[in-house]
């Protein structure tokens, strides 16, 4: 009877976390939609997106592991995508501008959306712990980062290609890790959660952007 | 993207890596491991994943 009540006690917790993560993470996708527009409206220059870049990293790193168990992380999670939105707008205005520039962005958000929801959905049903990929993400992540470092003096297009699909990879591996460790009650903390998710999507619908426009310039 | 900028993105990703380095090692040490048919689910999503993202480039 303990068990069960414990056991009904632990679901009900890992519901309200998924419930709140994917609330959170509605409104802050709505929010970078909003900035980014305003960003490509007010068509910003390429440092004004860097300098966002750097101030939503800054937030991420120094700000949010000091308030996210408090009600004031959600306002720090929605600067973060706030700023990554803004972060957008110059890479929405190249791509918009080119001839089949529209296609590529709704194609871009749509296909991040199907691997979202596509991903998400089989955790979510089969329940399924990935957290074994934990190593692997984590390793793989590392090696993406020096090839961007590598790539930023390189500026080799092939590279770029290949660091692009492998962000897309890695990034729905962490999808199916970050949900599997919320069904599964190993992420309790919906903030961290909502942000881990975000940051997936972003990264995954920059790199099949980018990936698309390769594709079309060929 | 002038140089400036460059090296800019660059220590800021330098730090990212030295930021990620204790959750890497922390994961690849003792993480769970998987099983073969863990990675064979896994490898087979994603797997669909960039078979999906190379339709889409392919038909845009």
């Amino acid at each position: 009877m303990a068990i069960q009540t414990i056991d009904r006690a632990s679901e009900l917790t890992t519901n309200k976390v998924l419930r709140d993560t994917y609330r959170l993470l509605s409104l802050t996708l709505l929010f970078s939609a909003f900035t980014a527009g305003v960003s490509y409206f007010l068509r910003l220059p390429h440092a004004v997106s860097m300098v966002c870049t750097f101030g939503a990293m800054g937030l991420l790193w120094f700000v949010l592991p000091k308030f996210s168990n408090s009600a004031k992380g959600i306002w720090v999670v929605f600067a973060v995508t706030g700023l990554l939105g803004v972060g957008l707008g110059p890479m929405l205005n190249h791509y918009l501008a080119t001839a089949n520039g529209p296609t590529m962005v709704a194609t871009a958000l749509g296909g991040t959306g199907v691997i979202f929801f596509g991903l998400s959905a089989f955790a979510l049903v089969t329940k399924k712990d990935f957290s074994f990929m934990g190593g692997f993400l984590f390793a793989g992540f590392m090696v993406v980062i020096m090839a961007v470092i590598a790539n930023i003096f390189l500026s080799m297009p092939g590279l770029s290609i290949v660091i692009s699909a492998a962000i897309i990879l890695l990034m729905s591996g962490f999808i199916l890790f970050d949900t599997s460790r919320i069904v599964n009650g190993g992420e309790t903390n919906y903030i961290n959660a909502t942000v881990g998710l975000f940051l997936s999507l972003y990264n995954i619908f920059q790199s099949l952007l980018f990936l698309l426009g390769m594709s079309s310039d060929d | 993207m002038g140089m400036g900028w460059k090296i800019a993105m660059a220590v800021m990703m330098l730090f990212f890596l030295f930021r990620l380095w204790p959750t890497a090692k922390a994961w690849m040490e003792n993480g769970p491991k998987g099983s073969t048919s863990d990675w064979t689910t896994a490898a087979l999503l994603l797997g669909g994943v960039m078979l999906f993202v190379w339709v889409l480039t392919k038909i845009v």
